[in-house]
């Protein structure tokens, strides 16, 4: 069974279709990409399915589950996390409390067990501060625990942004354009991340313009222009589909102009 | 220093000083001087909230000083006119301010923006409208008078010295509570959605919820400060609540800073003496402490403005620069 | 009621409703070329009438002179305000300058106590002379002023928002801070002129009302309230929503006062805006608009 299905989904602003009828599956344990020139709704996408947006019409169902519509609060609960292209990072907090934020869903104290630091709050602290640390090991983050999110190199944001989603315990993790801004080496280094996050579990879908990337870590692609899914298939298949190159050729062209 | 290490100093820090709070009476024998502190204390219950509102969850209240006045009137007239019990009318005081504090909260926090600001000023205003012109329940611009003194069953707190005590033992809880908030998920949820608000709903952090909860706290802690003032002084009249108040409070949690409880706390402890100067400094002259109460309005703006010109993280965002440098200046050295 | 009272009541209505117009258009225009709510709006007001009667009684200017005078210092109070308290910080997120504007007010405020003192005063009207019947009801001369002055007010900042290079530059601010400096605009000018408009409505709403209801230091408060539940009730957009918006909640609070309770007429405003900004949904609002992702 699909984990992540969406079926005709339409987004209309206005009078502009960014989306239309888009349909796809994605399988648990695959790494997932959604590529396409600029402006093919690949964003509106992540927005509907992260739960920032939602659809005109069309169905997104998760494990089963209609979430159309949803708050992306209770997505992430649910086992949706995301990343952002303008990474949503706390600056003024530390590398480490970024992290510890996004065990938010995964625990539970309140206001009262938190002011009288109840031994459940004070246990579960402890275990989401230790989690913190495991994250931040598995991303290579680990020396920079006490650095202000906002002191990080640009490389480094990215990383810290999958270690806070990955903090939440996703099922499902969007990640768009991870690569944006790196160089090949911080690529490389992302690519072995989403490997490692992948062998731990989550399914990923991943909007990126770096084919390099997308061609070695997907699985499986789809491919949207103006708002329409043109292709879906492996790496291999996609590559060749003349669909798909048209529609990169006309993009590269018209960038010339 | 360890982040163990600072965090046991910090509390061991922590525990001294309420020690040494609590322990004031047996030094300090003046009568006026014990009433000023215990109008310390109870600003520093009202600005323990406000500082979760302001530093953690980001927003202003022009309020607070309105649910203040909810909580001392409905402790005063339901001991004083109704004849409950001190410890009930206490809690329906601040079981009160808090659910006015949700009803005003959770409609204009649904907004962006900061509508809530403006909101919070109308209610202000319409409080203090309702305290002047309800007079069967507050007694108008005359005020409530002949509220009986806090007790516990038997034991009526009577003296300077025992309303001192309640006053502060009440601030050194709220502020344990408070700080345990703050450390604890829920602030890390509202330090998160100060950061990026989308980035906290990726978080799974509810925008909305986090907001309304501390508004409401906040508000509920104001209404404790209200209640035990009320019994305090035995008087409660509407020029203690108006909008200038409020205001003051804002300054205090300003100048303490973003992101902490101790500095609002302090602030509030340095901002209240100013007023009261001459209870500290006896030897002052009238006129200086006249001039200084004329004058404070000016100071208290000047605060508020200056403090957002310069540094508007405030004493706290201050003082964790200084600890960062410095830490970052011993880990240099280390490395070396 | 007699149609003559009824009518009585909607005078005064339209009349503080021309007031809180004036201030709502202060509100308005702010907000849209700064995202700014202005909390030190209503002090402009104050400003407006103090000054004025400090001109006239300690200066000892002509009326003629005094009022005038007293909208210009308080544009350059505006224009101050803007430049020494909220330019330095214009990257800050709006907290900051909502919370700057909040201790503007407060030190405005005491200021105006230190320099005119804390008593309540007036100015005598700008004509002098007895009421004006009107199918039975009288009409103030000074109220007719207020009306006459609002209206040159919309006037003059019809045909400089329309007619003006400057008007233009306000509106392509208000769209886009970044466009505007793309295409050549000095937005910190327009955001500075801006300001001194408000500050110049504000007073100018002070000055026509100090003959008719008496001004103080700490009018300022209450009156940028109702200014802001005005603009609220006209959505916060375009100008003539707020003068709209004016003109009801005036309405509202004297026909409330006429039929259900004059005490409790300065909270039926105050209840309004609340029952407005609960009820309305966000997208009534000029900028509700969710971040970009």
């Amino acid at each position: 069974m699909s984990l992540l299905a969406i079926r005709d989904v339409t987004r209309v602003f206005g009078g502009l279709v960014a989306l239309d009828g888009v349909s796809f599956d994605v399988h648990e344990g695959e790494i997932f990409s959604v590529i396409g020139p600029n402006g093919a709704g690949k964003s509106t996408l992540f927005n509907i399915v992260s739960g920032f947006d939602q659809p005109t019409s069309g169905s997104v169902s998760f494990a089963g589950r209609e979430v159309a519509g949803e708050r992306p609060h209770r997505l992430v609960r649910s086992g949706i996390a995301r990343t952002f292209q303008n990474t949503q990072l706390f600056e003024e907090l530390t590398v480490f409390d970024n992290v510890l934020a996004g065990t938010f869903p995964v625990t539970r104290a309140g206001v009262v067990a938190a002011a009288l630091r109840l031994p459940r709050a004070r246990r579960e602290d402890r275990l989401a501060r230790e989690e913190a640390h495991r994250l931040l090991r598995m991303v290579g983050l680990d020396g920079e625990a006490d650095t202000l999110a906002e002191d990080l190199p640009h490389g480094l944001r990215r990383l810290l942004e999958v270690a806070r989603a990955l903090a939440t315990s996703p099922r499902l993790m969007l990640l768009d354009e991870p690569a944006a801004g790196l160089d090949s080496a911080e690529t490389r280094e992302l690519a072995s991340v989403l490997y490692r996050v992948r062998d731990a579990g989550a399914t990923m879908v991943v909007v990126e313009h770096d084919m390099g990337l997308v061609m070695e870590i997907s699985d499986s692609i789809v491919v949207l222009d103006r708002g329409c899914k043109i292709a879906e298939g492996p790496p291999m298949l996609i590559q060749k589909d003349p669909a798909v190159i048209e529609a990169y050729l006309g993009e590269e062209a018209g960038d010339d102009a | 220093m360890s982040d163990r290490t600072r965090r046991f100093a910090q509390s061991g820090g922590a525990v001294l000083a309420a020690a040494a709070v609590l322990a004031l009476p047996l030094v300090v024998t003046d009568r006026y001087l014990l009433k000023v502190l215990t109008f310390v204390g109870l600003n520093v219950i009202i600005v323990a909230g406000m500082a979760v509102l302001f530093g953690y969850a980001g927003q202003v209240s022009l309020g607070h000083a309105a649910f203040t006045g909810i909580g001392a009137y409905t402790c005063g007239f339901l001991t004083a006119r109704a004849g409950w019990p001190w410890m009930t009318a206490v809690a329906a005081a601040v079981a009160l301010s808090a659910l006015g504090g949700l009803a005003l909260a959770l409609p204009s926090l649904r907004l962006r923006g900061h509508y809530l600001a403006m909101a919070t000023l109308g209610f202000s205003v319409i409080a203090n409208i309702v305290f002047v012109e309800a007079k069967s329940l507050t007694g108008g611009n005359d005020g409530l008078s002949g509220i009986p003194f806090a007790s516990v069953g038997p034991v009526r707190l009577d003296t300077p010295w025992s309303n001192y005590l309640l006053v502060w033992g009440a601030a050194v809880v709220v502020v344990a509570l408070v700080s345990g908030i703050v450390r604890g998920r829920p602030g890390r949820a509202m330090a998160a959605l100060q950061g990026s608000e989308m980035g906290a709903m990726a978080c799974g952090v509810d925008p909305v919820r986090v907001k309304v909860t501390a508004f409401t706290l906040s508000a509920g802690l104001a209404g404790l400060s209200g209640a035990l003032f009320a019994s305090a002084v035995g008087f409660v009249s509407p020029t203690s609540f108006a909008l200038e108040t409020s205001i003051i409070l804002l300054a205090m949690v300003v100048l303490g800073g973003t992101r902490s409880v101790a500095g609002p706390v302090l602030a509030a402890v340095a901002l209240t003496l100013l007023t009261y100067i001459d209870g500290l400094i006896p030897g002052l002259s009238k006129t200086t402490v006249a001039a200084l109460q004329d004058w404070k309005g000016d100071i208290y703006g000047v605060v508020i403005v200056g403090v957002m010109l310069f540094v508007p993280a405030g004493m706290a965002g201050l003082a964790r620069a200084w600890r960062r440098k410095s830490r970052s200046v011993t880990g240099a050295g280390e490395a070396a | 009621m007699g149609a003559a009272q009824l009518l009585q009541f909607t005078i005064a209505g339209l009349k503080n409703g021309a007031i809180y117009a004036l201030i709502a258009l202060g509100f308005t225009i702010v907000y849209a070329s700064t995202g700014i709510l202005n909390f030190a709006q209503g002090e402009f007001y104050m400003l407006g009438g103090m000054v004025a009667v400090w001109a006239l009684r300690t200066l000892g200017l002509p009326l003629l002179a005094a009022v005038p005078a007293a909208v210009l210092v308080t544009v350059g109070v505006g224009a101050l305000v803007e430049r020494l308290a909220l330019r330095p910080r214009r990257a800050e997120a709006p907290l900051v300058l909502i919370i700057i504007t909040i201790g503007v007010s407060m030190l405005l405020q005491s200021l105006a106590r230190h320099l005119f003192g804390p008593n309540e005063v007036a100015l005598p009207p700008f004509t002098a002379g007895p009421s004006i019947t009107f199918f039975g009801a009288a009409i103030e001369r000074q109220t007719l002023w207020v009306w006459g002055l609002t209206a040159v007010a919309l006037l003059v900042l019809w045909v400089l928002y329309t007619r003006t290079k400057l008007g233009l530059a306000m509106r392509a601010t208000a769209v886009s801070h970044d466009s505007s400096r793309l295409v050549g605009i000095d937005t910190a000018r327009v955001v500075m002129v801006t300001f001194a408009l408000a500050a110049a409505l504000g007073a100018l709403a002070g000055v026509a009302v100090a003959p008719l209801t008496q001004t103080a230091y700490d009018v300022g408060a209450r009156i940028g309230l109702k200014g802001f539940a005005a603009a609220i009730l006209g959505g916060l957009g375009g100008p003539v929503a707020a003068v709209a918006g004016g003109l009801v909640l005036g309405l509202t609070e004297s026909l409330s006062a006429a039929f259900i309770s004059s005490t409790y007429k300065d909270a039926i405003a105050l209840v309004v805006l609340l029952a407005v900004i609960f009820l309305k949904p966000s997208g009534l609002f000029g900028r509700a608009g969710r971040e970009k992702v």
